[in-house]
């Protein structure tokens, strides 16, 4: 079995790198869109599906990447590589100015703290308004880099996958995993719970960063609402509990069969979209709660690091 | 034999020339938009929807546009930006229509028009009202409302012609919203008023009673509201509660539909409200275009669907000048085109930003929308001052 | 002005504490946290709006439908939804009541439309000197204490309500003395639905009601669950209390935008300093 799989990979990155030349400008913008989702659905995998801290508000570290991008492009001229590595700095910086006092609570704290955050900072957006614009947005300079910004966001979905592999394959992984499982045993076995969450939790709001600062990069103009939207969180958690939480390549595959069944459906019913994901995430919950990737693990006895 | 030849291939290459052109130019100008027709701004949206529907009809019945026929393609954006983005790429480098229209709202109109720029389309945005869209270098947007710097114009400027002497301001903080505050707040100073507060509330805000129990300790002479229609009634409701009694009290969007009125019902006696256009104001053809609105889509038009009709409209007029589609030569007309459509004036400044067309305020009066302001353009007297609450 | 906003608070902070009794319950109960909280309050106050349009029923009397009405909902939906993750780990429950609170929100839009609807029912105020009271917020303090007071008198008195108290103590030696815990779920899951929906209806006729009004309460009720303690019923009062007075003043003395981050600040800071709650509760 593996392999075809190097080989295959390898063909489908090629594939995916030469798409631009023949592709629509729509085409691009979708297929960047897909690499921005496989990204924050990895990220949102790091800390809740690899330690099952429930991150309610993880667009929270989407929005900071995109305000920190806009912000250095339009009021500092940086050009916009630069700035959305700034912008998944400031989204890690972020993490740790949360996870500090929030981690160390246990499990459904965490979630009610994470519920609210994206309230707050869209309020700090509003009241920072001389840096941020507040609610009029912020307007960076026309820039058709659309063809950039799709390696960009392909090699961000690369780089968390990758970072994702790594850690699963890890010992560290297998703490993290261990604190999801059981975490007062785990604290018995003496590891350092809250230490571990707080690495999980920043890597996980880095890869959320960038693709904001790219995201608001290719768009142009960002405005709170746009940028902190609940929908993102829902959907980021929809396409990991779909694909499989915990797994490499449940994410990836979750976001693409769930990006995909977004643009036929949504096309076609666009007010029942909420209610077809909250229907899956139930449906996902109590019948499938290891995902596609889980059940294909059982029927097909796939390595358990996939 | 040669020249017998060279004859014969004359002769394919004329009947090949005739057989195509007519068949090119039957073929129906796309114009293409994505509209807000779920989401936040899903009603408005389809206000607007309607009202290019109804010019591309219009313009069909009179012989379309170039002699081809008019087809509106519309996407829905969701009320969200980056979707608005998205659909534009789809429409220019897809979908490959003739020519767009705007989106509704100037967040997403600030947006798309960094797309429309990018492939050199002229895009008219008849709900676009922020000025910062228009400011920017772009060459190919065209307004068509009044700024919102000019919405709450009309209250001021009562409220200075009667020797008001305060008023207070609170806005969603969102960027129509808030332009509007610091338009009015610019002009009340102009014309001698203090502004006593101006404060911003979260969109989606329910509760004024802190900020309302503020302004009834500072007692202002106008109460100027930057709202949308939510937010515009909790308001009111919430003054009345208080017992709070401005001698005006006006808001922007939401007080000139008529939900505004069925749901506040009595309470919304004496407010003062903004609106780009109504059926009763001296414009041309303004009551057929209200007839034939009502007659395809069985309820009376909005000021959107009307300013979409005339963006459409406009962009036609630019069209039918340049004699052809092509962006530079219809931007040339567009930018020195006057004229006065069933909507108000067009006149645009070289960066496409409206200056003829006038805003008019409007007071409810006995569960009627009356057009109090400006005097050429009103059909009634204000009712001032507002009485109590409780002499009501 | 001071007093004026001091006593809006409280009005305000009685129906918190009512609804989040509700949420309590259920995360005392079950150890769920039910992020559907929210949206059923707003399906309370829906269905006050529509027995209000089509019979012209008062408000006030439609707590006798809607309150059963939502009982019944919360009921169906712990018997065939939560009830096979309430032993699951705590991810689970709470995307299951998230997935579910998305969907609840979008039915309604979907059924209702997001059209504002309101219960134009009781305007006007109450006046005591210097200070004016809404009257539909005075009498929605007054019936949510009530609410409250006959929800405390029925968890210390009755025997279902002794029950549920013991389950919330400690499921095992519950089900050792005998009592039928699964029951206990449905009936405590029923009783903080119909608490939402009493929240729903009493906020109906101050408050435009649209299918995403509940978000707010939500974490509202998850914020004065942390700081009354979690399962400490009595503390859901006095968080309830204290929410509304602290949003108040913060309204007062900044600005209504900063709002919800001293809410959120505030909730941060518990958690920090005093996890187990102003009167304690669980830690964990």
């Amino acid at each position: 079995m593996k392999r075809w799989l190097i080989p295959a990979l390898l063909a489908l990155l090629a594939a995916l790198a030469l798409y631009p030349i023949g592709a629509t400008g729509y085409g691009i913008r979708v297929m960047l869109q897909l690499f921005m989702w496989i990204t924050l659905a990895q990220s949102w995998n790091l800390i809740s599906g690899l330690t099952g801290y429930v991150s309610f508000g993880h667009v929270a570290f989407f929005g900071m990447g995109a305000y920190t991008t806009a912000i250095l492009v339009a009021k500092s001229g940086w050009p916009w590589l630069p700035a959305s590595l700034a912008g998944g700095v400031m989204a890690m910086v972020l993490a740790v100015v949360i996870g500090w006092p929030c981690l160390r609570l246990k499990g459904p704290y965490f979630a009610i703290a994470m519920l609210g955050l994206n309230e707050v900072l869209r309020v700090a957006v509003s009241y920072f308004e001389g840096l941020t614009g507040g609610g009029s947005g912020l307007s960076m300079p026309a820039l058709d880099a659309s063809v950039r910004i799709y390696y960009a966001m392909g090699l961000s979905a690369l780089g968390v996958t990758a970072l994702t592999w790594r850690i699963v394959t890890s010992r560290f992984g297998l703490r993290l995993m261990t604190i999801r499982e059981d975490e007062v045993a785990a604290e018995a076995m003496g590891i350092n719970t809250f230490r571990y969450k707080l690495y999980a939790f920043l890597l996980s709001a880095v890869g959320a960063g960038i693709v904001g600062g790219l995201a608001a990069r290719d768009q142009g103009y960002i405005e709170p609402i746009s940028v902190f939207p609940l929908v993102t969180t829902i959907t980021m958690i929809v396409m990991v509990l779909f694909g499989g939480k915990g797994t490499i390549w449940g994410p990836v595959l979750g976001a693409v069969l769930l990006f995909t069944l977004q643009e036929l459906i949504w096309a076609r019913f666009p007010s029942a979209h909420p209610l077809l994901m909250g229907a899956i995430i139930v449906a996902v919950v109590l019948a499938m709660p290891r995902g596609i990737l889980g059940v294909l693990q059982m029927r097909y006895n796939l390595p358990r690091t996939i | 034999m040669a020249v017998l030849l060279w004859r014969f291939a004359g002769a394919v290459a004329l009947v090949a020339l005739l057989g195509t052109a007519p068949a090119e130019a039957q073929a129906p100008i796309k114009i293409g938009a994505s509209l807000s027709l779920t989401g936040t701004y899903g009603k408005i949206g389809t206000y607007q929807k309607e009202g290019y529907e109804l010019c591309a009809d219009d313009l069909n019945a009179k012989g379309g546009l170039l002699g081809r026929k008019v087809e509106v393609v519309v996407y829905d954006d969701q009320s969200m930006p980056a979707t608005g983005v998205r659909l534009y790429e789809k429409l220019i480098t897809e979908d490959k229509v003739d020519a767009v229209m705007g989106p509704y709202s100037s967040p997403i109109t600030e947006a798309v028009a960094n797309v429309t720029e990018k492939y050199q389309k002229v895009m008219v945005t008849p709900l676009a009202a922020t000025t910062s869209i228009f400011k920017k270098g772009r060459k190919y947007v065209f307004m068509i409302i009044s700024p919102a710097e000019v919405y709450l114009e009309g209250l001021i400027d009562m409220a200075a012609k009667r020797g008001l002497k305060t008023v207070a301001i609170v806005n969603e903080d969102t960027l129509f919203a808030k332009t509007a505050a610091d338009g009015a707040a610019e002009l009340a100073k102009k014309k001698g008023l203090q502004v006593v507060l101006k404060e911003a509330y979260p969109k989606g805000n329910t509760d004024f009673s802190a900020v309302l129990t503020k302004i009834k300790a500072l007692n202002p002479d106008v109460v100027a509201g930057s709202t949308y229609f939510d937010d515009a009634v909790a308001i009111i409701r919430q003054m009345r509660e208080l017992d709070v009694n401005p001698k005006m009290l006006g808001v922007t969007v939401g007080g000139d539909l008529p939900e505004f009125y069925d749901v506040l019902k009595k309470n919304a006696e004496f407010v003062y409200g903004a609106t780009q256009w109504d059926e009763s104001l001296p414009y041309p053809g303004a009551k057929e275009f209200a007839a034939a609105f009502k007659k395809k889509f069985k309820h009376g038009p909005s000021y959107h669907a009307a300013a979409g009709y005339a963006g459409c409209q406009t962009y036609a007029e630019g069209v039918r000048r340049a004699k052809t589609l092509d962006a530079d030569k219809v931007r040339t007309e567009l930018l020195g085109l006057k004229m006065r459509t069933a909507f108000g004036d067009y006149a645009v400044d070289q960066d496409g930003f409206q200056t003829a067309h006038k805003m008019v305020t409007l007071q409810w009066q006995d569960g009627k929308i009356h057009i109090v302001w400006p005097d050429e353009l009103s059909n009634g007297k204000a009712r001032f001052p507002t009485p109590p609450w409780n002499q009501r | 002005m001071l007093g004026q906003v001091v006593i809006s608070g409280l009005l305000a902070g009685a129906l918190y504490a009512m609804v989040a009794l509700g949420l309590g319950l259920i995360f005392g109960v079950m150890r769920v946290l039910n992020v559907a909280h929210g949206p059923l309050l707003m399906l309370g106050a829906y269905t006050t709006f529509w027995l209000f349009h089509f019979l012209g029923l008062s408000p006030y009397l439609s707590l006798l439908v809607s309150m059963p009405a939502l009982f019944l909902v919360g009921a169906v939906l712990q018997r065939f939804l939560v009830r096979r993750v309430v032993d699951a780990p705590e991810l689970s429950s709470l995307l299951l009541t998230f997935g579910i609170s998305i969907a609840v929100v979008n039915l309604a839009q979907l059924a209702f439309t997001s059209d504002l609807r309101s219960v134009e029912y009781l305007t006007g105020s109450f006046r005591l000197g210097p200070f004016a009271f809404s009257k539909s917020r005075v009498i929605a303090c007054a019936a949510a204490a009530l609410i409250t007071a006959a929800a405390f008198f029925f968890l210390k008195k009755t025997r279902v309500g002794k029950a549920i108290r013991a389950v919330s103590q400690s499921r095992e030696v519950a089900q050792v003395c005998g009592i039928d815990v699964q029951r206990i779920h449905l009936i405590a899951f029923g009783i903080a639905t119909a608490l939402a929906a009493a929240g729903g209806t009493l906020v109906s006729v101050m408050i435009a009601i649209q299918p995403e009004m509940g978000q707010v309460y939500t974490f509202k009720s998850f914020l004065v669950i942390v700081l009354g303690g979690a399962g400490n019923y009595p503390g859901a009062l006095l968080g309830g209390l204290l929410l509304g007075l602290i949003e108040q003043l913060s309204s007062l003395f900044l600005t209504t935008q900063v709002n919800e981050a001293v809410a959120y600040v505030l909730l941060v800071l518990v958690l920090l300093v005093r996890p187990t709650g102003l009167l304690g509760g669980r830690a964990s």
